[in-house]
């Protein structure tokens, strides 16, 4: 089997039927969708394939075969961070970090297709990814920023959930 | 001072971002082990056998280990406070949860370990299982501990955790009303996205290197040395890499078990539980019974509290002790009740052993006294607004344990409530504040808890 | 693992049909959603894996004009459901979220085991039927016969008769006295559907139990539940009193036999069905 991961070809030598993640993590070394739930319950694993984004611990390798498969490693670099990336960083949209990979994979398809940004579409849009830290409402801001592009990246957005007292 | 009150994107940001924080799964190194656990599939039981003959002859098996291999079995959650121990790493003579660990396989893969596990012959004698705290103190129940089915070890030999404040039986003489409530909050899950997972790695030094997912990274440190009996200069952690905790991560649940995997495999292992594992193995917050009586007059004073909690600590103590000791420090809230009497029960059941999660004892019991505020202010006629600013710590007034508060925010708190719900407050309930009591804020009751320490 | 297993990629239904034989030993993936993870979490190894990703049963046929039958292939993803008339397409914006909608199809919904299986009741409702191979080669029947001895069968594609608002139909005859009227198979087509839903707060939660409901051109009502047994069940009592949305509830809640699972005991479900039978009978209009 091959694939292409991130833009690079990539050989496949694992069963048919083991899952992407599975393959990811451990036959290619790409880290950074996370196994939660090896179940699809948790949506740290989603990765795109052919661009719509998608459960690595649900699809078989044998169904990605011949597919472009882009992990959040090839959306950007720490040096060129991506749209979504930047946003994420700026609205401190991650706490702990193990459900971003996935969120940012979600988010950027969701904007790719051409998302309206309002917080019910973007709602809908991450329905399948479980962040515990958060309360994901400075998620749903990064996501809905996400297309402005260029932020300050030397300071953290001002929440606009966050009521300071004088 | 640059930092304070400005806006800082956080240090990890990029790497969350970009995919490259390096989370305990993320660590490679050459050689690693997978690790298995075989788990109790009974509630409670006898261990009638346990041979691991077979699965340690299975293929790509490098290590088994039982109870058997560990040089201190037990060692308590609060062993470094002098609290006697009461569970063993790995189950012994029996089980007492379903889901305990009673030996561990590393192999070559995971299926291979789990093949292994499968192939560990043991056999079991069930025995009755206790699962509601309501019957600990029945005569004829089933006993889950080896101490009863109470914690037993409380200051003094007490077998609760007990506080006695003024005179509870004058509240009561006194009392318009007696108002009382049961509250039951369930367990929790803390579910952190990542599971419980370790990397430990044998170094040529003797050494071992621990990729931990703790939250807790020098005490974790000091249970794997004290269950291993090697020196603390042995082990090197490192954490702070943490996809979660919620309060399920400081049980150094897998640290010890990889480190004894390796030490006898002379190689790298590392264990993930699965959501499986974690959902239904890992500690989660306990459930909770407490009630509540309360002496109260009919213009809304709390003159006395009479409290039980039931702690639902599962099979173990663990660190429900200490839970149980903040639990019983907030049992009056955000309030100040002058009498007090309460007694807090950690109660061993058969289910998984609890453990902290956030707010750690205190957000079951401000839950009671929230529902139970709510109570007395609808069965008294009084707003519950109202009734509580009454009641809201003052400074100079003291908790539970008699700690004078310096600056209580319940008044602060309590009005911004108030004006985000769109509350109409009376004017003389506008104009409370965290002041010392006086006037008609300070009635006769109040005057004995009363703090003289002056505060700034 | 799968290391042994062998799996085969037929190109055609009829290449799937024969891959499939008497299904002895063989696993469909189809989406994966539910075969990959347990083969990874669970172990085992299948002799046979048929992959039908490739096998042509990806397909919505709607109507044409002077048709009305709708057939929707057992591949079909979830996601391209989710725009159809109720009660299919509000059922499966219910199934899980929109990477696994995208993943999940149509077949590996209709076979998958208790707890899952949320398009059994509007298939149901609209009375389809069921198209599938195994030992005995092709059949066709009603997707009630088909659920109840569903395992050994290769699920190919179901087909029902089409509501209105989908198109095609429009056949008329010319009547001994002169007029012209719809052919009779007009009032057989679904004029109003609902679909009303126990439990799903959020995407990870799974939907506790569900009713569907179709009323025809005729007058026909027909209601379906799932959630209140192993499979998706038609409320046939409850259709016969559909005019009477108290009794219908009633009678519905006195037909069913729901056990307990995780997301709800047996007695929580039979107590509140008879609420989702009368929000979608009055969502479809019928009885007072």
């Amino acid at each position: 089997m091959k694939i292409t991961l991130n833009g690079a070809d990539a050989q496949v030598d694992s069963p048919p039927l083991t899952p992407l993640l599975h393959v990811l993590r451990e036959e290619l070394g790409v880290l950074s969708a996370k196994a939660g739930c090896e179940n699809g319950g948790c949506g740290a694993c989603t990765v795109l394939i052919d661009g719509s984004p998608r459960r690595a611990c649900l699809t078989a390798a044998i169904a990605a075969d011949g597919s472009e498969v882009t992990t959040v490693e090839g959306l950007g670099t720490p040096e060129a961070l991506s749209p979504v990336q930047k946003a994420f960083v700026h609205f401190c949209a991650a706490q702990c970090g193990f459900c971003t990979p996935g969120m940012v994979i979600a988010a950027t398809a969701y904007l790719d297709k051409g998302g309206s940004g309002s917080r019910e579409e973007i709602t809908e849009a991450l329905a399948g990814h479980v962040c515990r830290c958060t309360g994901y409402l400075k998620i749903v801001d990064a996501v809905a920023a996400a297309r402005e592009g260029d932020f300050d990246m030397s300071v953290a957005a001002e929440s606009p959930h966050t009521q300071v007292r004088a | 001072m640059k930092a304070v009150g400005a806006r800082l994107p956080r240090y990890d940001g990029v790497g969350h971002a970009t995919g490259r924080t390096a989370f305990v799964d993320d660590i490679r190194a050459h050689g690693t082990l997978w690790a298995k656990a075989l788990r109790s599939p009974h509630d409670y039981a006898t261990i009638t056998r346990l041979d691991t003959t077979a699965a340690e002859n299975m293929p790509g098996v490098r290590a088994v280990i039982t109870h058997a291999d560990v040089p201190l079995l037990e060692y308590g959650h609060l062993s470094a406070l002098g609290i006697p121990a009461d569970e063993p790493l790995l189950a012994k003579d029996e089980v007492r949860y379903k889901g305990q660990p009673i030996a561990l396989v590393a192999a070559e893969t995971t299926e291979q370990a789990a093949d292994a596990v499968a192939a560990i012959e043991v056999d079991f004698a069930p025995k009755t299982p206790l699962f509601d705290v309501r019957k600990a103190f029945d005569a004829d129940v089933s006993q889950p501990h080896h101490w009863g089915t109470v914690y037993p070890h409380f200051e003094e030999s007490m077998d609760r955790r007990q506080i006695r404040k003024g005179s509870i039986e004058k509240a009561f003489d006194d009392a318009d009303k007696i108002i009382s409530g049961v509250y039951r909050p369930a367990a929790i899950e803390q579910m952190p996205i990542e599971t419980q997972v370790c990397l430990s790695v044998p170094e040529p030094d003797g050494r071992f290197t621990i990729y931990s997912c703790t939250q807790a990274l020098y005490f974790s440190m000091g249970v794997v040395a004290a269950h291993m009996q090697i020196p603390l200069n042995r082990l090197k952690f490192v954490g702070g890499t943490v996809g979660g905790g919620f309060g399920g991560k400081v049980d150094t649940a897998t640290e010890t078990v990889c480190t004894l995997l390796a030490q006898r495999s002379g190689r790298p292992v590392k264990w993930r539980w699965t959501r499986e594992e974690e959902f239904l193995c890992s500690s989660t917050r306990a459930p909770w019974h407490m009630e509540i009586i309360d002496a109260v007059t009919d213009d809304g004073w709390i003159l006395g509290r009479k409290m039980l909690t039931l702690h639902d600590a599962g099979a173990y103590a663990r660190f429900s002790p200490y839970g149980v000791t903040k639990h019983s420090f907030h049992h009056t809230g955000a309030y100040t009740i002058p009498n007090l009497h309460f007694d807090g029960y950690v109660v061993f059941t058969n289910r998984v052993p609890t453990t902290a999660m956030r707010g750690y004892g205190v957000t079951s019991v401000s839950f009671a006294v929230e529902s139970h505020m709510s109570r007395v202010a609808e069965e008294l006629g009084i707003d519950p607004f109202e009734l509580r600013l009454k009641n809201a710590n003052r400074i100079g007034d003291t908790s539970p344990n008699g700690i004078a508060y310096t600056d209580p925010s319940t008044v602060d708190v309590l009005h911004a409530i108030s004006e985000a719900t769109g509350n109409e407050l009376a004017p003389g309930y506008a104009a409370a504040s965290r002041q010392r009591r006086a006037g008609e804020w300070l009635p006769d009751h109040l005057l004995a808890q009363i703090s003289d320490t002056e505060v700034h | 693992m799968a290391a042994t297993t062998a799996v085969l990629f037929p190109c055609s239904p009829g290449e799937a049909i024969e891959a499939f034989g008497d299904g002895d030993g063989v696993r469909i993936l189809a989406g994966g959603t539910l075969l990959v993870p347990e083969l990874h979490l669970r172990g085992g190894a299948p002799e046979q894996v048929v992959a039908l990703s490739g096998a042509g049963l990806d397909f919505v046929k709607e109507p044409c004009d002077g048709e009305i039958m709708a057939r929707v292939g057992a591949m079909t993803p979830v996601d391209r459901l989710c725009t159809q008339p109720a009660p299919i397409g509000p059922a499966a914006r219910g199934i899980g979220d929109g990477e696994i909608r995208a993943a999940a199809t149509l077949g590996g919904n209709l076979c998958a085991p208790a707890g899952f299986g949320d398009l059994q009741a509007p298939l149901l409702a609209l009375d389809a039927s069921a198209r599938s191979a195994g030992s005995d080669r092709e059949r066709t029947e009603s997707l009630e016969d088909f659920l109840a001895a569903r395992d050994g069968r290769l699920l190919l594609e179901v087909s029902y008769v089409a509501p209105l608002e989908m198109g095609g139909g429009m056949h008329l005859r010319t009547t001994t006295d002169g007029r012209r009227v719809f052919d009779d198979s007009h009032y057989s087509r679904p004029a109003a559907g609902a679909f009303a839903s126990l439990g799903r707060p959020h995407a990870h939660h799974f939907t506790v139990m569900s009713v569907s409901g179709v009323r025809t051109v005729g007058g026909e009502v027909r209601l379906a539940a799932v959630g209140v047994g192993p499979v998706g069940v038609r409320l046939r009592a409850a259709e016969a009193l559909a005019h009477d949305p108290e009794a219908a509830g009633a009678a519905a809640a006195e037909e069913v036999n729901p056990s307990d699972d995780p997301l709800a005991s047996g007695w929580y479900r039979r107590r509140t069905l008879p609420s989702l039978v009368r929000r979608v009978l009055s969502e479809l209009e019928v009885g007072s």
